[in-house]
């Protein structure tokens, strides 16, 4: 395994094979087991960012990488590990983009619209027409089940609608909705608005951008975690 | 010269099904030209990968069983402190944007250790994908800068310094991700000549793209907080 300066933390046992993925499986459930018995233990845990928090799962991220690869291919560990700091940074720069957006339309929930625009204002072209169609296809199947509105992807200027807001008005039509979602995430913990605490406001307002080479604005959020 | 030889054999696999789009011609060429073949093919492979991911999400029908967990998604959307309110379909997009996200640098990735004859995806692939790809500049930072020195030695693409960008041999300068101008209705259901593709051929053939029982629980586990 080839040995560079990476500055990751690891979650899993170095195993030399790396292909074993009945055992990181098998971690990794432990992992996230342990990881969310630590969170539920109340709101200042949910503010901050525990480190296994902070990447996807590595089996997950190996399951997908070995779906576009050759079957003899390998993975060396610090691919691995390298895969899922750059998953956590495009879903940091993607939000970071999007969230600007709200805030200059004043609005304050992320829409999946709003996750668009930020890809396709950012670059990712290619990324925008598979995930329209996703959309669609989603709000088609599971919007019947759910009672959700199967609007065209057009600007919401309004946003009472969300989920699992404690203190939000939720209007009685998505009562099912809300039931639905339940089964697949945990309600109390789904979306929550974090307090207008200045003092645990460590981080000021900042911008992701395209062309920010060599800044460290990239890593804004693993110098969050410190 | 090594990087030539490794070039030329590229250059002499894989031959590409006749099409309404750029064709393959013969791998043999001097200087400049095995270069811009293996560009070439690099290109029309994504393409095919990006009609695949679109055909793919066609016939989707299961929204429960994610390859991600929405609730790592939403955790890591809300590092950001400025972040209040995410709606629920946010997440869900997230999850199969991550899931291109991934194929796509991971398949950019493989394509340089197919390069240099190995078969161990290695974070120095990484690097060289991300230096290559307009749309990953903000990943600079993971990868350090001796990984991307490996890279220009290994390609040699400039005779001093260290390649950042260089932009293809006869395409205009711009991002090097190619755009589909147009589907191959046969070539996207014959066999892909790369090796790579293989697996998402046999990935198709299994018709499992989504998850198994073990995500399921990692699923699961994750509705208990």
């Amino acid at each position: 395994m080839e040995t560079g300066g990476f500055h990751g933390y690891r979650k899993l046992p170095n195993t030399t094979a790396g292909l074993k993925l009945s055992v990181s499986d098998m971690n990794m459930r432990q992992q996230v087991a342990s990881s969310d018995h630590s969170a539920a233990t109340g709101e200042e845990n949910e503010c901050t960012v525990r480190e296994q928090d902070r990447f996807m799962p590595i089996a997950n991220v190996i399951r997908i990488m070995r779906k576009i690869l050759p079957p003899h291919a390998k993975i060396s560990d610090d691919a691995k590990e390298t895969i899922q700091e750059c998953v956590s940074e495009y879903i940091s720069f993607i939000t970071g983009e999007a969230n600007e957006r709200c805030q200059r339309e004043q609005r304050k929930t992320i829409t999946a619209e709003d996750v668009l625009w930020a890809m396709s204002k950012l670059g990712f072209d290619d990324y925008i027409e598979p995930l329209t169609m996703y959309l669609h296809r989603y709000r088609e199947l599971e919007g019947d089940r759910t009672s959700m509105r199967g609007e065209p992807l057009g600007k919401r200027t309004v946003e009472y609608a969300t989920l699992g807001v404690a203190t939000a008005f939720v209007p009685p039509p998505y009562h099912h909705h809300n039931g639905y979602f339940g089964a697949a995430m945990p309600m109390g913990t789904y979306v929550r608005e974090a307090p207008p605490n200045t003092a645990s406001s460590h981080h000021h307002h900042h911008h992701h951008h395209h062309h920010a080479r060599g800044i460290s604005n990239a890593h804004e959020p693993n110098a969050r975690s410190i | 010269m090594e990087n030539n030889q490794q070039q030329g054999a590229q250059a002499q696999s894989g031959p590409y099904p006749g099409g309404a789009g750029g064709s393959a011609g013969a791998g043999a060429g001097a200087g400049a030209a095995p270069f811009q073949h293996l560009l070439q093919q690099q290109q029309q492979q994504l393409q095919m990968f990006w009609s695949y991911q679109r055909q793919e999400i066609e016939h989707v029908n299961d929204f429960k069983n994610h390859q991600l967990p929405l609730a790592r998604i939403k955790k890591i959307m809300k590092a950001d402190e400025d972040v209040r309110m995410i709606s629920a379909e946010a997440p869900i997009l997230f999850a199969k944007a991550c899931e291109l996200f991934i194929l796509e640098l991971t398949i950019r990735s493989w394509l340089h250790a197919d390069e240099n004859k190995r078969r161990t995806l290695q974070k120095n692939d990484i690097a060289a994908a991300i230096t290559r790809t307009d749309i990953f500049d903000f990943l600079v930072d993971i990868v350090p800068r001796d990984e991307i020195k490996d890279d220009a030695a290994l390609v040699g693409a400039t005779a001093s310094g260290v390649p950042y960008y260089y932009p293809p041999i006869g395409q205009p300068a711009g991002m090097m991700i190619g755009r589909p101008a147009v589907d191959p209705a046969t070539g996207v259901y014959v066999q892909p000549p790369s090796q790579a593709w293989q697996s998402v051929w046999q990935s198709a053939a299994e018709d499992t793209p989504y998850g198994t029982g073990a995500q399921g629980n990692l699923d699961g586990q994750s509705m208990e907080f």
